[in-house]
């Protein structure tokens, strides 16, 4: 019996699984291959091995006997197919099913399609549509690691492949491809580089090369196969077999930082960082995480904890990203009562109010409005997120993000938080001024666009750092100016409602806000600690200030149904135990992502449970096993 | 199946065609009174140290490979013919000049008239003009072996005899391109054009003239890894032994101008073999196959990229030793071979079995 399952953690695409052959289990992301714990065999070339093995089937071979055992099966195709057409291509695949249509379902079970070079998207997609009727849950990409179309392609192939699948890539995977493709979702990996590597007496490291040869600097490595030896006094043979397994080591070691990252949340921190062992690794990179944003965007969670380094251009466009400044460019709308925009350099310290320099600005802002400050809404200008609305400062990633400060910023980043800054400021009346208390590459910013902007901008007097005694001074001034001008009126703080309102905007989308805290609503709390909103007496949601994400209760489950957005669904009447499985979920909002809090409705359509999503709402529908929902509450 | 072949075979069968693209209507004018090519060489003959000559006639060209059947996956010879029909005269002329090249050489020789395409095939060479080449070699005591090279469905009953009673004793062969006797790999992978059947049919005929078959095996053609290929080729070279061929040619493929195989190679998806492959096939085939049959290899572009090659270093011992076993028939001039790149060669192997990518 061979059977996949899928374990519930998420970090992009990449799913923790085991797969099962027989009485063997295996966990995936896995390295397969020589050397590793399922190599393979060729049936009827190489020797037979009693241990468990992933069966190859030699092209061109009908009349061969399919070879009995729990086995992956790895089925027939051609190699050098890169120019065929689509009748060709559609002809190898066809021929596989053909193999599998006289045998019973334990062979289909065991089966692993082959797709080959050049085979198109639209023609695997008709492929699939044919399988549906056999019970293979497998497919092999091939990876030439040329970097190029094919292995674009590749990557193409694999995303449009059915969730629950088993997904194999074989072929040249170098090692600095590893955590690219383990956070692509690819569940075992061919990793026959290693073999190649060794007998090109190459020595494989993690972003480089060493080749053995005449003028040889030997490198030290710890690793097992080379502690203690200098490849200058070993033979060819040994040489070759301390570099086999040096390198199969590096893999193993490689693939242990993937895992231990992505359950930190730090898989695409390692990915980005590998871009910089070849400018081909890097060009396939980028291309991938704009071709496939929206895949990649799918399996990210939406909360975490821990610092997010973005270091490059690479973090730009990143998911956890780009996805903030869509969320506040499609999600955040201002509260009603702000008449001034104050605009704001980010700090390093988050959120930001816990820093010297917003404490600062609030002691400027406190000393010049009182009262009135409930009128001004603060943006603050930041990069690669862009910019964050101060009743977001808690959000993910808001709250965790990580970056190089220079004070220079690129023509790319200046660009990005321009265009957020005018979609921003168009949710402003026109006769809300802006004013704009950054310098340098903020100032910029602004600059940038002033003639896109409808309102009012007046610039502070920053002489220095915008933190500077005179530069505060100036900031108090132009509160003070438009205080009076405006002019700003005295009121209670609003910060609070502000925050769990936008929050609720940016965690479930426009309009949540005003369901889940309505104007009768009791709002007590710390916004640094937890902050509570109730409806009479009874709670409907809780901010946490800790991940920057309002929880809910089944009664702010019930109100927010109407939204029609973050639910799942299940068959039963009555949910059970401390999670929903994804065996269970009969539909879900498409919009889920690994993270999200989500309201479980039942067959007749009422709210039975809220809790924490643990997989994508396509996820939850696709696949057989595995943790959807970690309940919060339930209806007893 | 059979539908999947056809499908898969249509694929080649259209990608050969446009592989060849125009190259039929850029063949260059060439004097059609000397042959395409000529060469020399050392060879044994009968058991005895003389010198064969080798001929290439400009003709038309190999017809299937005008045809739309679209010609082989590797061969571009048709370059080598004319777009003009020479006349039996020039033909013959051709041949004379050819046979200029053997004058002074200590005797005995050995001849072997190619087209690239079918000697016997009269669309190339005349009745005429194939009468008189014959008959001019059936005139020369000094010539003592005859190949004459064509695709089977040319080897007629009537033929061979004509072909016998023209050369009488000598030692006569005719050579046929045979690549695989696996139907399927002849047909998908190289869009040959003629059954196992057809070729043994030749066969039978040549054996009541006393005509025996050179038969030419292809080793790598497109769409086998580097080990089918060499399983292919072991296995083709017994059973066409079996089958009762005097001689074997073993041919690595090269990657010739306007083919598929030039366009996958550029494309990074296809490697002519390995010279450990042909090695290893020498070895493998040379223990099965009984003896009286001589297992001859003269790999061309050998060592370069486009030839049968390995890693650049060891290539050159190689060649000597594939040439010299040629020669000699002798595998113990392939004991001393070593080289860095054979570990290279042992995991394309097995990894090209698994998963299907060119290793280049």
């Amino acid at each position: 019996m061979t059977r996949f399952l899928i374990d519930k953690g998420h970090d992009g695409p990449i799913r923790k699984g085991e797969l099962e052959v027989g009485d063997s289990r295996f966990v995936c992301p896995l390295l397969i291959g020589p050397n590793t714990k399922l190599p393979f065999e060729v049936v009827g070339r190489d020797l037979a091995s009693k241990a468990v093995s992933l069966k190859i089937l030699p092209s061109l071979t009908n009349d061969i006997s399919l070879p009995d055992g729990p086995e992956p099966l790895i089925l027939p195709s051609l190699p050098n197919s890169s120019l065929f057409g689509r009748d060709a291509h559609r002809t190898l695949l066809d021929h596989q099913l053909d193999l599998l249509d006289s045998k019973d379902e334990s062979f289909q079970e065991r089966a692993v399609v082959r797709t080959s070079f050049g085979l198109t998207n639209d023609t695997y997609l008709e492929f699939l549509s044919r399988a549906k009727t056999f019970g293979i849950r497998s497919v092999a990409f091939q990876f030439d690691g040329y970097l190029g179309q094919n292995d674009l392609n590749a990557v193409d192939l694999r995303i449009s492949t059915p969730l629950s699948w088993l997904t194999l890539a074989l072929g040249r995977v170098d090692l600095s491809l590893l955590p690219l493709l383990v956070y692509l979702g690819f569940d075992l990996i061919d990793i026959s580089r290693a073999e190649e590597a060794a007998s090109k007496d190459l020595r494989l490291w993690k972003l480089s090369t060493e080749e053995f040869g005449e003028h040889y600097d030997e490198r030290y490595c710890s690793c097992p196969a080379c502690n203690g030896v200098s490849l200058s006094d070993l033979s060819e043979s040994e040489r070759y077999k301390v570099l086999f397994k040096h390198n199969s080591e590096q893999y193993r070691i490689l693939l242990s930082e993937c895992i231990e990252l992505s359950n930190r949340g730090l898989l695409r921190w390692l990915v980005e960082s590998m871009t910089h062992a070849t400018p081909n690794l890097a060009g396939f990179t980028r291309r991938i995480s704009s071709t496939f944003y929206d895949y990649l965007e799918e399996f990210t969670p939406t909360i975490g904890s821990g610092v997010i380094p973005l270091i490059g251009p690479e973090s730009y466009w990143s998911p956890t990203v780009k996805r903030f400044r869509d969320y506040v460019r499609i999600r955040y709308t201002p509260p009603s009562q702000k008449k001034a925009i104050l605009l704001l350099p980010c700090s390093a310290r988050k959120p930001y109010s816990d820093s010297r320099s917003h404490k600062r600005f609030r002691n400027a802002i406190d000393s010049a409005l009182g009262s009135a400050k409930h009128e001004i809404a603060e943006t603050i200008l930041t990069s690669p997120i862009a910019l964050v609305p101060r009743e977001l400062e808690r959000a993910y990633p808001a709250a965790n993000y990580d970056i190089p400060v220079t004070g220079k910023w690129d023509a790319e980043e200046l660009e990005i938080a321009a265009n957020a800054l005018v979609d921003h400021l168009s949710k402003f009346d026109v006769s809300v001024p802006v004013l704009v208390h950054a310098s340098g590459g903020y100032r910029a910013i602004v600059e940038q666009v002033e003639d896109q902007i409808d309102q009012d901008i007046i610039y502070t007097n920053i002489v220095g750092s915008p933190t500077r005694r005179s530069s505060l001074q100036s900031l108090s001034e132009k509160l003070t100016e438009l205080k009076e001008g405006i002019p700003l009126e005295k009121g209670h703080s609003t910060e609070l409602e502000d925050t769990l309102r936008a929050t609720a905007d940016f965690q479930f989308g426009t309009g949540a806000g005003s369901l889940l805290i309505p104007e009768e609503s009791k709002i007590k709390g710390k916004l640094y600690r937890m902050v509570v909103s109730k409806i009479g007496k009874e709670q409907t949601c809780a901010f946490v200030s800790e991940n920057g994400v309002l929880s809910l209760t089944l009664f702010g489950g019930e109100l927010l149904k109407p939204l029609g957005r973050y639910w799942a669904r299940f068959e039963g009447e009555k949910v059970r135990g401390g999670a929903l499985f994804a065996v269970g979920v009969k539909s879900a909002d498409p919009n889920i992502r690994p993270g999200d809090e989500v309201i479980v409705l039942n067959r007749d359509d009422n709210v039975v449970a809220v809790g924490r999503s643990e997989m994508s709402g396509r996820e939850m529908c696709e696949l057989d096993y595995g943790h959807a929902i970690t309940f919060r509450h339930k209806v007893k | 199946m059979d539908l999947t072949l056809d499908i898969l075979q249509d694929a080649i069968t259209n990608l050969a065609k446009k592989a060849r693209k125009d190259s039929i209507k850029r063949r260059q004018r060439r004097n059609l009174s000397v042959p395409a090519a000529k060469w020399i060489a050392p060879a044994m003959i009968k058991g005895r140290q003389g010198y064969a000559l080798s001929v290439v006639l400009a003709t038309v060209g190999c017809s299937h490979a005008i045809s739309e059947a679209g010609g082989c996956t590797m061969c571009s010879y048709l370059l080598d013919g004319t777009e003009e029909h020479p006349t039996h005269e020039q033909l013959i002329q051709q041949f004379e000049v050819a046979l200029g090249k053997l004058e002074e050489k200590p005797v005995p020789y050995s001849v072997k008239i190619y087209t690239s395409g079918s000697f016997l095939d009269t669309r190339e060479v005349s009745i005429i003009a194939r009468k008189a080449i014959l008959e001019k070699i059936g005139r020369d005591e000094r010539i003592e072996e005859v190949v004459l090279e064509s695709r089977p469905e040319y080897v007629s009953d009537s033929l061979m005899h004509e072909v016998k009673s023209i050369l009488g004793d000598r030692k006569i062969e005719i050579g046929i391109g045979l690549e695989s006797t696996n139907d399927q790999v002849r047909s998908l992978c190289i869009n040959k054009g003629f059954t196992l059947d057809k070729f043994q049919e030749a066969l039978e005929i040549c054996k009541t003239h006393g005509i025996g078959i050179r038969a030419y095996v292809l080793v790598k053609p497109p769409f086998l890894t580097e080990r089918d290929a060499l399983l292919d080729s072991v296995s083709t070279i017994i059973k066409a032994a079996e089958m009762g061929i005097t001689t074997a040619s073993i041919n690595p493929v090269n990657v010739q101008s306007y083919t598929l195989v030039e366009r996958l190679w550029r494309s990074r998806d296809y490697r002519p073999p390995w010279l450990w492959t042909v090695v290893e096939i020498l070895k493998q085939a040379r223990k099965e196959v009984n003896h009286t049959i001589p297992i001859l290899c003269d790999p061309v572009a050998a060592g370069k990229s486009r030839g049968t090659h390995n890693c650049g270093i060891c290539d050159s011992s190689i060649i000597q030793a594939i040439r010299s076993f040629s020669l000699s028939q002798d595998l113990d001039v392939f004991d001393d071979l070593s080289c860095g790149c054979r570990n290279l060669w042992e995991h394309v192997l097995t990894h090209e079995d698994i998963s299907l990518v060119s290793h280049l």
